[in-house]
């Protein structure tokens, strides 16, 4: 097991103005990576994926998730919930691809079936043959191993060790800021909304290049258009979230006039205003007042991570057909913009090699959204 | 060909094409017919097959019907 350096982990702690950047083991080490698991994502709510996938009653979708079998499923009454994927007679998994589930889930091994509500239905011969009870399978303590979870803009978030505080506290202060958007029910884009980018970066670079402005004139040179760099702010919640917001969004995606329309009820800010924010630990999220996206960070280990791209709209005529041209040209355009960001966030990883690099050096005006992301890393790691 | 030969032969049948819906009523028949014959434990063990591959696909019917009659003879709840 590797010993990280504490000197460094509290040199990312001290000031900006005097900090440094995450050691490199952070980015290179497999197994600071499986520490991670435990420190950064299973204590805390993490993104697991979308409700969006599971649309109908008894929708049943497998995921993996930093290596666990999870499963997600839509009960009889719509409600959306998270169980580990495993029988629990032998471990074997349950289900193994996207399915829909007529009343039951029925292991393909010895057949005990659960009820979608993940509660222990029937456990065929347990008994001896034509025999499905025996005093000591107590089916109500043998249910599915239920992960608690929480939907927020549609994004499955979980707690895997089940001991972090109750969801609405955890996000309390995103659910402030956001509180407009909060309550809004949004309505996926269909398919042409929908798409991954696979790059060769540990995930918290993502997070880092996410929550700052500081590159785009830079790195997507295309924005400077109608939105240059002093038209940001930074988003700063300590040990929460952090990010950018910009005062002139203008989207102008066809030369007719056509537009998406806007949530209904927002205040002035949200005229010419958005926001992306990195909630940590794997969530990257954008609202705008015609639409607002989430981005789920999926590590698939050190030095690899999945992007998972969602867009939401606000009506479900936004969602139709005689929308889905608009809806393409937006896909394309933040596809465009995080393509984009594929070189710096793999040309960092590539960096991390480097044995004398200390982390880095942060500029005090720019970049504290970024050493606010460390400083949460490197707090909970030094277990404060 | 006896009934319970038929029922074997349209049970076999049905999992090699994995026609999951025709396993119900094929495994409901073959305990009733059992159980016409008084072999309870023959009988329960195609209850349990009918109401498992009942709940899987969805049949309802059949899920109630079994499970009732398992229930009946203390062999589910």
């Amino acid at each position: 097991m590797t010993v990280l350096d504490q000197e460094m982990i509290a040199n990312v702690l001290r000031p900006i103005e005097v900090a440094n950047g995450l050691p490199n083991a952070f980015y290179t080490d497999p197994d600071v990576y499986q520490a991670e698991k435990r420190v950064l994502f299973a204590s805390t709510w993490a993104c697991a994926g979308f409700a969006k996938d599971v649309p109908n009653k008894g929708d049943a979708n497998p995921i993996s998730f930093l290596g666990q079998p999870l499963l997600v499923v839509r009960g009889e009454g719509g409600e959306v919930k998270v169980f580990q994927n495993v029988c629990r007679h032998r471990g074997m998994i349950l289900v193994e691809e996207k399915t829909t589930l007529r009343s039951a889930i029925r292991c393909p091994y010895h057949s005990w079936c659960y009820n979608l509500d993940g509660s222990l239905r029937t456990t065929p011969h347990v008994g001896g043959p034509g025999q499905n009870l025996h005093d000591c399978i107590k089916r109500e303590e043998l249910g599915l191993i239920e992960v608690r979870s929480h939907i927020f803009m549609d994004t499955i978030f979980v707690n895997l060790d089940g001991k972090a505080p109750a969801f609405e506290i955890h996000a309390a202060k995103l659910l402030e800021q956001w509180t407009e958007f909060a309550d809004k029910p949004l309505y996926h884009g269909g398919p042409e909304s929908s798409f991954t980018l696979e790059v060769d970066c540990n995930w918290k670079l993502a997070v880092e290049n996410y929550c700052e402005s500081y590159h785009l004139p830079w790195i997507h040179p295309g924005l400077n258009s109608y939105s240059r760099l002093e038209d940001h702010y930074h988003i700063m919640q300590p040990g929460n979230y952090s990010g950018q917001g910009t005062v002139v969004y203008n989207p102008k995606l066809d030369d007719s006039g056509r537009a998406f329309a806007d949530f209904e009820g927002l205040s002035d800010k949200w005229d010419t205003g958005a926001e992306y924010i990195s909630f940590y630990p794997n969530v990257l999220l954008g609202v705008h007042r015609d639409h607002v996206f989430a981005i789920m960070l999926d590590p698939q280990d050190n030095g690899k991570t999945i992007e998972r791209i969602e867009i939401y709209y606000t009506s479900p005529e936004m969602c139709g057909d005689d929308m889905v041209d608009l809806r393409e040209k937006n896909a394309a355009m933040w596809k465009s913009v995080f393509e984009e960001d594929i070189f710096v966030v793999e040309g960092m990883q590539r960096g991390r090699s480097a044995s004398l690099y200390d982390g880095g050096k942060f500029s005090p005006v720019m970049d504290p959204p970024t050493h606010q992301f460390h400083e949460w890393v490197a707090t909970r790691f030094a277990g404060k | 060909m006896t009934e319970e030969e038929r029922l074997q032969r349209d049970m076999l049948q049905a999992h090699e094409q994995n026609d999951l819906a025709a396993l119900p009523p094929l495994y409901l028949a073959a305990a009733r017919l059992r159980e016409s014959q008084d072999e309870i434990d023959a009988a329960c063990f195609f209850y349990t097959h009918a109401y498992v591959y009942a709940l899987d696909c969805g049949d309802r019917e059949v899920a109630d019907s079994a499970r009732s009659r398992l229930k009946s003879h203390g062999r589910d709840k």
